[in-house]
């Protein structure tokens, strides 16, 4: 296979989801208002799952490592912490737990 | 489109965990380029042009198990089909939604972290913020991915797992951040973060198809739970 058909064919796979509706905006914003409160609310929804359940299992058999780190993230900025301090917690529970198993 | 020096910067600034964790992420990919004999240009090409994580990577196990290249195409759009939801989403929180080259570029960055970091920045996003958050994170991305070509992922262990932890600790934080604000936030998380989990380790479901149906289900039962005013709808 010749891999730069490859490398732009799926850079199109990929790019062409990410761009068009960019292109649709105004008729998006003219959707049902339904539709549009489901757009707002899409973030939200999206953060659950691409936290779970990615973060325990790249640790694999370490999972409790991984859940260390994203509750702790989470407390931190709860508790109004800026994000930065979160990451630098996490990072430390995660290593914590990981030195630990 | 004016260019805002101090918006520039301020992206930059809140892309930089997302620097931090595509960074080590794309070392990683670089090795597997490399693994998989590609060249050094057109493993840095790769990301270069595509620009996502689980694509890519999607796109390289594929390929090494010598599928077809329209099914790769096909299984790598089903796993990007979750941006065409992001990106409507994203557009909806632009300043100015009319420059073609502006569009364009936030277009070319739509990642999921960009995503979510822009779309909790509480305003109207301007493309001079939208360019420091998508420059300083695809800096992560193609620079991790050469020199973990070149050098593999040099990190010790400890550090390069303990690095994984940087992009969901940012995901937990706004989380965090969005259920002081609003405590049903973590109840329409938890409902996508539960199918999710349900369909990839249960039903062993693809997680492009398991990530699409657990995010709009959640979106959907968000809608009800949340108020017009609370979601932001004038």
């Amino acid at each position: 296979m010749n891999k730069l058909v490859l490398i732009f064919s799926c850079a199109a796979a990929t790019l062409l989801p990410r761009i068009i509706p960019y292109f649709a905006s105004q008729y998006l914003a003219k959707l049902p208002r339904f539709i549009r409160k489901c757009m707002l609310l899409l973030p939200v929804a999206a953060l659950g799952a691409l936290i779970f359940p990615l973060a325990l299992t790249d640790f694999d058999a370490e999972w409790v490592a991984g859940l260390a780190g994203v509750v702790s993230a989470f407390l931190v900025s709860y508790f109004k912490g800026p994000m930065i301090v979160a990451i630098i917690v996490a990072l430390f529970m995660t290593t914590g737990v990981l030195m630990i198993l | 489109m004016a260019i805002s020096g101090k918006e520039i910067r301020e992206g930059a600034k809140d892309g930089f965990p997302i620097f931090l964790g595509y960074f080590t992420t794309a070392l990683a990919f670089g090795l597997l380029t490399r693994t998989s004999g590609f060249t050094f240009v057109e493993g840095v090409l790769t990301s270069a042009v595509t620009f996502a994580g689980s694509g890519q990577f999607l796109m390289m196990n594929l390929y090494n198990a010598g599928s077809l290249l329209l099914s790769i195409i096909v299984s790598v759009f089903f796993i990007n089909s979750r941006y065409i939801f992001m990106a409507s989403s994203l557009s909806q929180r632009l300043l100015d939604p009319k420059s073609i080259a502006g569009r364009l570029m936030c277009g070319f960055g739509t990642v999921d972290e960009v995503f979510t970091v822009a779309s909790f920045k509480g305003r109207k996003l301007s493309y001079s913020y939208m360019a420091g958050l998508i420059f300083i994170s695809y800096i992560g991305w193609v620079s991790g991915t050469s020199i973990g070509f070149a050098a593999g992922t040099f990190l010790p262990e400890v550090v390069q797992k303990a690095a994984v932890i940087t992009v969901y600790a940012m995901f937990a934080s706004l989380l965090g951040a969005e259920t002081r604000r609003n405590v049903k936030a973590i109840l329409v998380a938890s409902l996508s973060a539960l199918l999710n989990s349900l369909f990839i380790l249960v039903l062993n479901l693809s997680t492009g198809l398991s990530f699409l149906i657990s995010m709009i289900a959640a979106t959907i039962f968000g809608a009800f739970l949340y108020t017009d005013k609370e979601a932001g709808l004038e």
